[in-house]
């Protein structure tokens, strides 16, 4: 069977070593022509980075999924407005910051309206098990919003300051004093785990 | 100068671990059926969007309906509302103008008299 050798052929079909990956901006304009395949594509290429800035804004894992879905359904009502030049992951990502907060202000008022859920969630949230971690976990939820997500940007997904800043809206100075606090208050948990050990 | 220089090392070990700890709290599910999923699942939603935008597109035809409806709904009630009320003019100007001629000559007749004003002429041809 010959395979089609469109310029943003799906990843997962890429067999050939001669197919060099698609250039993101060729995608970016496919999908703008309304071309399902292409967005499909921007899709599976983004939707880990997006978990992972999700993830660093809302406390668990079913939030920062409908966050993520969200953010890219609202980024393909929008890619018109795109401009194909720029990054496209740095556009998503103030998508998907903004979803997972307006995804963590849902959270608060239905946790103040409902009773906890029962139903078991079939993906097991990592931070159970071990209770410096189960501290931890607690604590980073216990974290101002933006401090939980600056701490998470930084230190786990490697995201500098500026970049943090531009993503979540605020200077990059504040990014880098409520990575400051974020640690020291983590620091103390870790601390008094540690001696209660 | 980074971050780890201005630390001593026991705060770069701290916070080492935390950032173990926290890579491990928020990590992503590693599976690639999951990740196959979610993208399934951003696309089956977006389809929907797109059959909903779909039916919305229909609008404005449907609101041109709805508006060459209207009119002409509008028009034909217009117009039996002044048919009607040109009935209602011409019956109203008929009675005012017919009721005082008619009515006595009618009483008159029913009850076989003769009127008293052609009493009056009969009684003056009489008379002569």
């Amino acid at each position: 069977m010959t395979a089609i050798a469109l310029p943003w052929a799906p990843t997962r079909s890429r067999t050939a070593v001669t197919e060099r990956p698609a250039d993101e901006r060729d995608l970016v304009l496919a999908a703008q022509r309304g071309e399902r395949e292409a967005f499909s594509e921007l899709v599976r290429r983004h939707q880990r980075r997006a978990y992972a800035v999700a993830r660093s804004i809302v406390t668990n894992h079913e939030d920062a999924e409908d966050a993520v879905q969200e953010a890219f359904l609202h980024a393909y009502k929008a890619i018109d407005r795109f401009l194909p030049d720029q990054a496209f992951g740095a556009w998503l990502h103030r998508i998907v910051a903004n979803a997972a907060l307006d995804a963590t202000r849902r959270r608060k008022v239905r946790d103040a309206d409902e009773l906890p859920e029962t139903v078991a969630s079939p993906f097991r949230d990592p931070a159970e098990g071990g209770e410096l971690r189960r501290r931890l976990k607690e604590a980073l939820d216990t974290l101002p919003e933006r401090q939980r997500s600056v701490i998470v940007l930084h230190d786990v997904e490697g995201y500098k300051h500026a970049e943090i800043g531009k993503m979540l809206d605020i200077p990059e100075g504040t990014a880098r004093s409520d990575l400051h606090y974020a640690r020291s208050h983590l620091r103390q948990i870790l601390g008094a785990v540690r001696s209660g050990l | 100068m980074n971050d780890n220089e201005m630390k001593g090392p026991a705060l770069v070990r701290d916070d080492d671990e935390v950032t173990s700890h926290l890579r491990a709290i928020v990590a992503p599910p590693v599976d690639d059926a999951y990740w196959n999923g979610l993208e399934q699942r951003i696309m089956a939603r977006l389809e929907r969007g797109r059959e909903e935008n779909r039916w919305w597109a229909l609008t404005p035809r449907a609101y041109q309906f709805g508006l060459l409806a209207a009119g002409l709904t509008l028009i034909v009630a217009s117009s039996v509302f002044l048919r009607e009320r040109a009935l209602e003019r011409r019956m109203a100007y008929e009675t005012v103008i017919e009721t005082p001629t008619g009515q006595p000559q009618q009483v008159w007749a029913r009850r076989g008299l003769v009127p008293p004003d052609r009493q009056a002429t009969l009684r003056a041809v009489t008379d002569h």
